[in-house]
């Protein structure tokens, strides 16, 4: 009998088991994986008790937008600067409205007459259908204007490039600057390392600024001088932590803060005092995201957050 | 005709010598230029891609490593509270080692104004673990990335760490664009 074949057939198994058995060896798959010596735990900072998650994610809406980049809520509507497009949709998610842009929009906001946009290094006003009714001087080269407030006729720009806030009276006249120093000879002011700076005022007309640097709420007079703070420098979920937060942050109609933090994303509420309150989305709501939501409440105290990397409106409701 | 015959044979010889040598000589420098444009792509590690594993310090053939941590200072906010350089949760931000992000000591910070400090890489002390870039990461700026340093790399015919790196970061670049800082490009 020819045992040739019987042979070559055997020789041909046993390659292939070789070849099997070293592929298995050098694959990738996790148990093959040895124990990282230099592993840095992060996961245990991330993870929330849920009996403090006390909202519900009730909506999302869908954005026809490439890069969406600020969100408002008034009139009952939501107002979305993106791409240079305004768009202004009903809360459940139907376009009304869609007006070109001189530029691309950095930040916004509106009151019941009139929208402002933030375009960086200048701002400029809107009628409520979205015709431009003033562009405003641009501020200079180092300008990067990341959010806007208004309260009566004064509007606040906060500039991340050169860390300052801008003073406006609303139909663009320009009233001063301030760098958030809390005396004259403070060795510094809002310290801000990413282009997250974010101004609002509460329901009480009292003007707030994230100090991102400091990890701070500040709170300061309208003629820029500053008045108290609170902050709360913890990994935890108790306070911010990082470089740079919190990113965003509003308020709901009592007074307490919402705030949204960048790279560990997660959005909460602070009571007026500057104590945590609740956890509106722990970070498992944003498992790939890195860059933390905008923020816009409604007088119900429903939450909305703008989600820039899924492209999408979500609306946070109390459980 | 023979004559002609003779002369057309004889050309044709001399012809097809030269057309065989022509030939030679362009496949040679083709094949010259082939392998020196094989040389000229070098590993990198695509630090939107990398996940900071740990295994660019234990797996590269080289001993340190020769992957290190490279600060992208357009990126950096020269933060007072450096999450790549403090441990997650530090309570006062003092320099002693237990404090410390890197098992070896190899950033330094250097006071700029206040608040601001400077983050700098020692390369000889860095193993290329990657923990000060997670943290940089996971809680900052991002400006903190691991970059194979060309300077010690012995640009393997295949990387080992490339064949073990789990995310895939690895990959060939072309050598005069040897490196992938992030502020350089943005994540595709
Ligand atoms: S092996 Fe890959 S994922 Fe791990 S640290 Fe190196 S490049 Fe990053
Ligand atoms: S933590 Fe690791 S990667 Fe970072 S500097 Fe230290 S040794 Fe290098
Ligand atoms: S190519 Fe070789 S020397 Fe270079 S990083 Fe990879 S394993 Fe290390």
């Amino acid at each position: 009998m020819n045992k040739r074949p019987i042979i070559i057939f055997l020789l041909l198994m046993a390659a292939i088991i070789v070849f099997v058995i070293y592929k298995d060896l050098i694959s990738k798959r996790p148990e093959n994986r040895s124990v990282n010596p230099y592993e840095y735990d992060v996961v245990k900072y991330k993870s929330v008790d849920s009996a403090m998650v006390r909202y519900k994610e009730a909506q999302v809406i869908s954005l026809n937008t490439r890069a969406p980049r600020g969100l408002a809520y008034a009139n009952r509507k939501l107002y979305i600067a993106s791409d240079s497009l305004l768009q202004v949709i009903t809360v459940d998610g139907k376009e009304v409205n869609r007006a070109k842009l001189p530029a691309s929009p950095s930040c916004i906001t509106v009151t019941d007459q009139s929208i402002f946009i933030g375009f960086n290094d200048f701002i400029a006003a809107f009628d409520l259908n979205g015709k431009m009714t003033g562009r405003w001087k641009p501020l200079g080269k180092k300008t990067l204007i990341t959010s806007l407030a208004v309260k009566d006729n004064l509007l606040f720009a906060a500039d991340a490039g050169s860390r300052k806030v801008h003073r406006y009276s609303t139909d663009g006249k320009y009233l001063g600057v301030f760098d958030g120093k809390s005396a004259k000879d403070s060795k510094h002011g809002f310290i801000i390392p990413s282009p997250y700076f974010d101004v609002a005022f509460n329901h009480d007309g009292e003007l707030w600024i994230a100090n991102t640097g400091k990890r701070a709420l500040e709170q300061y007079y309208d003629n820029g001088t500053f008045r108290t703070f609170w902050s709360n420098d913890e990994v935890g979920i108790e306070g911010f932590w990082g470089c740079c937060n919190p990113a965003h942050f509003t308020f709901l109609p009592d007074g307490s803060f919402v705030t949204s933090e960048k790279n560990n994303v997660r959005i909460k509420v602070y009571k007026p005092s500057g104590a945590l309150d609740c956890v509106v989305a722990p970070s498992e709501k944003f498992p790939n995201e890195e860059l933390a939501p905008a923020l816009a409440t409604t007088p119900e105290g429903d939450i909305y957050a703008l989600d820039f990397q899924k492209k999408e409106i979500r609306l946070f409701q109390h459980k | 005709m023979a004559d002609d015959k003779k002369l057309n044979r004889r050309d044709f010889i001399q012809n097809s010598m030269r057309t065989t040598l022509g030939i030679a000589v362009v496949g040679l420098g083709g094949l010259s230029m082939l392998r020196s444009k094989g040389e000229n792509w070098v590993w990198q590690i695509d630090p939107f891609k990398c996940t900071w594993c740990g295994r660019c310090a234990t797996s590269c053939v080289m001993t340190p490593s020769a992957v290190k941590c490279v600060n992208a200072y357009d990126l950096c906010g020269y933060c007072d509270l450096c999450t790549g350089y403090f441990k997650n949760g530090v309570k006062d931000l003092n320099t002693g080692a237990e404090n410390l992000v890197c098992p070896t000591s190899a950033i330094v910070r250097k006071f700029i104004e206040e608040p601001y400090f400077q983050f700098d890489i020692v390369e000889k002390l860095c193993i290329g673990c990657g923990k000060c870039v997670k943290g940089c990461t996971q809680f900052g700026n991002g400006s903190f990335i691991l970059q194979i340093r060309h300077d010690r790399c012995k640009n393997c015919n295949e990387c080992a760490i490339a064949r073990m790196c789990p995310s895939d970061a690895i990959k060939r670049v072309p050598a005069n664009t040897p490196y992938m800082i992030k502020s350089d490009f943005i994540r595709k």
